[in-house]
């Protein structure tokens, strides 16, 4: 069989590291408390702002909510993926695993997705109550459901490579927090024009075109342009490529 | 021998360089995929209302370009531009270059920057395109510029159309501003529309003439497409043969010339849309409802409108309709409850607002087959249904709104068609049986229908709902809806038709009879002496009287002409249109009236060009917590407590409910798994013991 760079991605040792973290997510009391908080304050806000009586039947509120929460929550997710692998010393015996680096980065990552996945179908009510009452936008609502999705990944991607960096969770979670921001703050013009007054408009410009927020409001308006889902894969791909690269260079190392 | 920390330094400071170069690599390459994928781009608009896709209008009217179209765009630099203008120029850009691919060619975009040079500057200022005083400011400086986003269309054979201040917001609104242009600069001669009106005399404000149907008919949409001339002429002169269009805005004391007047222009193929009203009120500054008489035949006209109408197929019954059914007296947008009949109330927290209060007078047809309902109308006190009746119902109802037209798109899209205000029952005519009876070569069909809840008077018992002392308001409105409760109780379930058309070739209804004369013609009759024949002055005249030639009466045309009836004139009217009565609670038709008139315009010239612009408006999609009937008949006050606590059941079951869930999973897991534990110890405990007992 030829030797395909995609399915051997996810190929055995990518789906044998997805289940066992997959597992550890779901069998850990500690991720559904951390899972009923970020939907309590997302919904609690979300359905504030969008249940109300002649308004528009619209999710533009819950993801308008969603990237800062994001922000606060997924850090906190990533946080202990390397990190803790690294403190309690397993990050040795997993590397001596037959499987490939980026199978271990991919079967991380994609854990970590499903993870949201589902936190995110939980938020399903909210549009169907929308639904029930008015109409819906349905095409846009689930393509906004994706549009977080993508920009998650991005922000997973990120958090991962820092978690890889340290065996600290706490300096891993710092790092991505204001990684995570500076990138966040990067996708509003207002902000880059304050931040880089001197600089020329192309600068300002490429800063802005650097941020995922950028692209995620432009699929969240219900738009699907492949030049976003270019960015996110080159996005996620180039920081799950570092990530990558650190345990290689980290398996070179102990070898 | 090195030790082995520095070793493992010495290693890792191998790595760095290599790394580094093939980071570099990677992100210079994915920033070149990026690059190419921002240039060559495939989007795929998921809304459902295709918000950010080109209507059909603009792509068939870039097709049919016959010559060169120039699009100047007079913008002045995006980095000098106020942060908050950067997102509208990107639309603008972005609207622009998709215009010249769509083009294929024949749409070319010259940019001019006005701030660069004090000749385009002012060639911008002559165009009409206004510069705005902008401030800008930085870390370092506050300035004031002139910032520029007009557009000027130049069509080859030299007409153009210019956009004053192109800042859209979104790809629907950069449409909105230029396709209209657009098809202004491709359209080579206005069309001509004739009107008539009769308009009714101001109560309690100055307007020259009464209240009229000037608005509408100035409205930019209407008059930059279309050249409105007013044909009412004293003398009743035949109306010119290049005219096919005409509309009459409320007929009222027509007279018999006039009359014969529209029926030689049916005869000879034109259009006639008629606004007709069997009632006249004048509603004034204080919204208070007066009745003024009108009457649709002129004193001493031989011949009546009506029957003249039924001659070629309308069945015009000059009676009031009143419409019951809660979901055709609903206002469009909540916060504009003022589009029918509001009366000013107090909420809980002290805030003076406006409410919306059913008047069965004021209401539009619903996008909704009343044959569904067949079966809740037909059910008795007992609770029991009627399948007799059922089945006749069902025989007999039809959709509110049956007629695919284009006319109807953009309302069918929120569910209603225009708002009447005391409108009348027009129809097609039937024999007695109710079976149609057309005439021979005229076909016909009704576009709009009442709900089955309706009535039909004669005149209104009560016209006024709440009476003129406030401290009666509540207290009559009970009474006005109560009375008319019992009088559609008393009533049989019928739809009335509030708008139809007919069309064929019409005989004239003056065939056989003689010409009525035109008041010059009458003048010049001596009293005694015989009419002359049309066209030729009267022999004797003291002073000759100059009659223009008439031709003869044509009694059958040879194309097809065509009569639309529309029930209700007041929707149209200055003061309803223009919004006079928003702040006393109404009526206001405003948009949702212009743009039924614009499109009908465009509809009975065929030019569907503008249609799918038009009908981009956005469907409604506004939240209903509360049903029509229990959020509407109730007071105010006990509305707003119920849709308070249903908001907060439905905020508190959103959020409770899936964070309950998963909580409540979280507690099944951490019980597993400490039975797991506690399971796994025993059994460790257990092997211990078993260990110690075997020792």
């Amino acid at each position: 069989m030829p030797d395909v760079p995609v399915l051997d991605l996810v190929g055995s040792g990518a789906r044998v590291v997805f289940r066992r973290e997959l597992k550890a997510y779901f069998l850990s009391p500690i991720a559904y408390v951390f899972g009923a908080l970020f939907l309590a304050v997302l919904l609690w806000q979300a359905a504030a702002a969008t249940i109300v009586d002649g308004a528009p039947a619209s999710m533009q509120p819950f993801f308008a909510y969603l990237p800062w929460l994001f922000l606060l929550f997924l850090p906190g997710l990533t946080m202990r993926l390397w990190a803790e692998e690294r403190k309690l010393g397993t990050i040795e015996l997993l590397l001596t695993f037959p499987v490939e680096a980026r199978q271990v980065v991919m079967g991380k990552f994609l854990a970590v997705m499903v993870f949201l996945g589902c936190m995110l179908l939980l938020t399903l009510g909210l549009p169907l109550t929308l639904g029930a009452y008015g109409r819906l936008d349905w095409p846009a609502t689930l393509g906004s459901y994706l549009a977080s999705l993508l920009y998650a990944s991005s922000y997973v991607a990120v958090g991962m490579f820092w978690s890889s960096m340290t065996r600290d969770q706490i300096i891993a979670l710092l790092a991505s927090i204001v990684s995570l921001a500076l990138l966040f703050l990067l996708g509003v013009p207002q902000i880059v024009e304050g931040m880089f007054a001197g600089a020329p408009a192309w600068l300002q410009d490429l800063l802005n075109g650097l941020s995922p927020y950028k692209y995620f409001q432009s699929i969240a308006r219900g738009v699907f342009d492949t030049r976003d889902f270019v960015y996110f894969a080159c996005f996620c791909g180039f920081f799950l490529y570092a990530n990558t690269l650190v345990l290689q260079v980290r398996r070179q190392q102990k070898g | 021998m090195k030790s082995q920390p520095t070793a493992c330094r010495a290693r890792a400071a191998g790595y760095v360089l290599p790394v580094a170069l093939h980071v570099l690599l990677v992100l210079l390459v994915l920033a070149q995929v990026v690059y190419l994928a921002s240039r060559y781009r495939l989007r795929i608009d998921l809304t459902a209302d295709q918000e950010a896709t080109t209507t059909a209008s603009t792509r068939g009217l870039l097709d049919r370009l016959g010559s060169r179209l120039v699009l100047e765009a007079y913008f002045s630099p995006k980095e000098d531009l106020p942060v908050q203008w950067r997102a509208a120029r990107e639309v603008a850009d972005n609207f622009l270059d998709e215009l010249v691919q769509l083009g294929a060619g024949k749409v070319v975009l010259r940019r001019f920057d006005p701030n660069a040079d004090k000749d385009t500057a002012d060639k911008a200022r002559r165009l009409g395109i206004e510069a705005q005083d902008l401030r800008s400011s930085s870390a370092t400086s506050l300035s004031v510029d002139l910032h520029w986003q007009g557009v000027r269309l130049l069509l080859g054979n030299g007409k153009q159309e210019v956009v004053s201040m192109f800042v859209p917001t979104s790809p629907a609104m950069a449409e909105a501003l230029l396709t209209p242009k657009l098809k202004e600069v491709m359209t080579a001669k206005r069309p001509r529309v004739g009107f008539m009106e009769w308009p009714a005399p101001a109560i309690g404000r100055q307007q020259p003439g009464g209240v009229g149907w000037q608005f509408v008919r100035g409205l930019d949409a209407v008059k930059r497409r279309y050249d409105l001339q007013n044909f009412k002429d004293v003398d009743g002169a035949l109306l010119p043969d290049d005219l096919d269009k005409l509309v009459l805005f409320r007929p009222n004391e027509l007279t018999d010339r006039q009359k014969y007047v529209i029926d030689q222009f049916l005869v000879r193929g034109g259009t006639l849309v008629v606004f007709a009203d069997a009632a006249e009120y004048a509603i004034g500054p204080q919204r208070l409802f007066t009745s003024i008489p009108l009457a649709i035949d002129a004193n001493g006209s031989q011949q009546q409108f009506v029957r003249q109408l039924e001659h070629y197929g309308i069945e015009w019954r000059p009676l009031l309709v009143a419409d019951l059914a809660p979901p055709a007296m609903r206002a469009a947008s909540a916060s504009a409850p003022f589009e029918y009949f509001a009366v000013p109330a107090t909420t809980t927290t002290g805030v003076r607002t406006l409410v919306g209060k059913n008047y069965p007078y004021f209401f539009h047809a619903c996008n909704h087959d009343w044959r569904d309902d067949a079966d809740e109308l037909a059910r008795g006190v007992d609770g029991k249904v009627d399948a007799a009746l059922a089945a006749q119902y069902r025989e007999a109802f039809a959709p509110g709104m049956p007629a695919d037209d284009f006319l109807f798109r953009a309302y069918k899209k929120i569910d209603r068609g225009p708002g009447f205000y005391w409108p009348t029952s027009v129809g097609l005519r039937h024999r007695a049986g109710g079976k149609l009876d057309l005439p021979s070569g005229v076909e016909g069909r009704v576009l709009l229908w009442s709900s089955p809840l309706s009535l039909v008077e004669t005149a209104p018992q009560r016209v006024d709902p709440i009476g003129r002392d406030p401290l009666q308001y509540s207290h009559e409105y009970e009474r006005f809806l109560r009375s008319m409760a019992e009088r559609l109780a008393a009533a049989q379930r019928v739809q009335v038709p509030l708008m139809a058309e007919v069309r064929g070739r019409f005989v004239s209804y003056f065939a056989g009879m003689e010409r009525p004369l035109r008041p010059s013609e009458a003048a010049a009759v001596k009293p005694g002496e015989a009419a002359p024949s049309p066209g030729v002055p009267p022999p004797d005249a003291p002073q000759p009287t100059v009659i223009a030639e008439e031709r003869a009466m044509l009694v059958e045309g040879e194309r097809a002409g065509r009569v639309i009836i529309v029930g209700d004139s007041t929707f149209l009217r200055d003061d309803v249109i223009r919004g006079d009565y928003a702040q006393v609670g109404g009526p206001v038709s405003g948009n949702i009236g212009s743009t039924f008139f614009a499109n009908l315009l465009d509809w009975i010239s065929d030019d569907a060009d503008l249609v799918e612009l038009q009908s981009h408006a956005p469907t409604d999609r506004k939240l209903t917590l509360l049903d029509a009937r229990s959020g509407r008949s109730a007071d105010p006050l006990e509305v707003e407590q119920r849709l308070r606590s249903k908001t907060a059941v439905l905020v508190a079951v959103n959020v409770v409910a899936p964070c309950g869930a998963l909580l409540l999973a979280g507690l099944v897991v951490w019980f597993v798994r400490r039975n797991q534990k506690r399971e796994f110890l025993l059994s460790l405990d257990r092997v211990t013991r078993a260990a110690e007992v075997a020792r």
